[in-house]
């Protein structure tokens, strides 16, 4: 796979302390995905948030969806992402 | 579950669970140095008729912690019949699905009152009704005197971060200037609380 790299941001309630679950999904990322990501972007929120966009494309919302995002499933929109986006 | 005495005893004091802090010992300290207690909260608490224990689920992370805990805390100085022992919620979950929020939320803060006999007489959970309804309404002012920062529902990841800066700068500054307010308010419902179940 070598897409156009994708940002992926995270945004997390820092208030409810989802710093693991935010630290968690990184590192998953990063060992992943390594430099076919061009950043990660970590957002302490507050409210409940746990939110995470692929290239702006929110692909889970604790407030939408329920939870914590299954790591495979944002793999999974990354990867689409990627597959969207080859390099020319 | 039931609480015992040698439950009760593996709990920490409201003074060891704050020398135990990992983090927010700062905020914890300030937020506990600006509560004013009700002269009626005083009233209240110097004024019940038996001892009391209160059990508290907490964690050194959560921010409805380290804001309300501090309120309990400045009672309990007041009033040493009130004993108060601090159980951290993860390493107790036994004890947080007793006190779930709306029976399935892991809300904290939790106090439970109970009396010398461990008979639980009521308990008090995360922050008032009154201080989640009024932080909703500045929340739709704030976003309402700032069109910038688009819907309240809206993705803040989606904003540009000098937008989403500002933002949370308002926030923040909406959480201080109500504090006054929510420690009131929390005073109000322990007082109500107690008042109910020390005769």
């Amino acid at each position: 796979m070598t897409g156009t790299p994708v940002k992926v941001k995270i945004t997390y309630c820092a208030e409810c302390g989802y710093e693991p679950q935010a630290l968690d999904l990184t590192k998953a990322l990063m060992y992943e995905f390594g430099a076919q990501l061009s950043a990660i972007e970590l957002i302490p929120w507050e409210s409940g948030t746990f939110d995470v966009s692929v290239d702006g494309s929110l692909v889970h919302s604790m407030k939408r969806d329920g939870g914590f995002p299954e790591h495979a499933a944002v793999n999974s929109a990354v990867r689409a992402r990627l597959a969207r986006t080859p390099t020319v | 579950m039931t609480l015992d005495r040698a439950r009760w005893d593996k709990g920490l004091t409201y003074d060891e669970f704050k020398a135990a802090m990992t983090r927010n010992q700062e905020r914890f300290a300030e937020n506990e140095r600006r509560v004013v207690l009700d002269p009626e909260t005083v009233r209240t608490f110097k004024g019940l008729p038996q001892p009391l224990r209160v059990l508290v689920l907490a964690e050194d992370w959560c921010g409805d912690v380290i804001a309300n805990l501090p309120v309990l805390g400045r009672i309990l100085k007041e009033q040493p019949a009130l004993e108060a022992r601090v159980f951290l919620r993860d390493q107790n979950l036994d004890l947080m699905e007793r006190w779930l929020n709306q029976g399935k939320y892991q809300s904290i803060p939790v106090f439970v009152f109970f009396g010398q006999d461990f008979k639980e007489l009521g308990h008090w959970i995360e922050r008032p009704a009154s201080v989640t309804e009024r932080r909703a309404q500045e929340r739709k002012r704030i976003f309402a005197a700032h069109p910038e920062f688009g819907s309240p529902d809206a993705p803040v990841d989606q904003l540009p971060e000098d937008v989403r800066t500002r933002l949370q700068a308002e926030l923040q500054k909406m959480r201080d200037d109500m504090v006054p307010f929510a420690n009131a308010e929390v005073q109000r419902e322990l007082r109500e609380l107690v008042s109910k179940v020390a005769v």
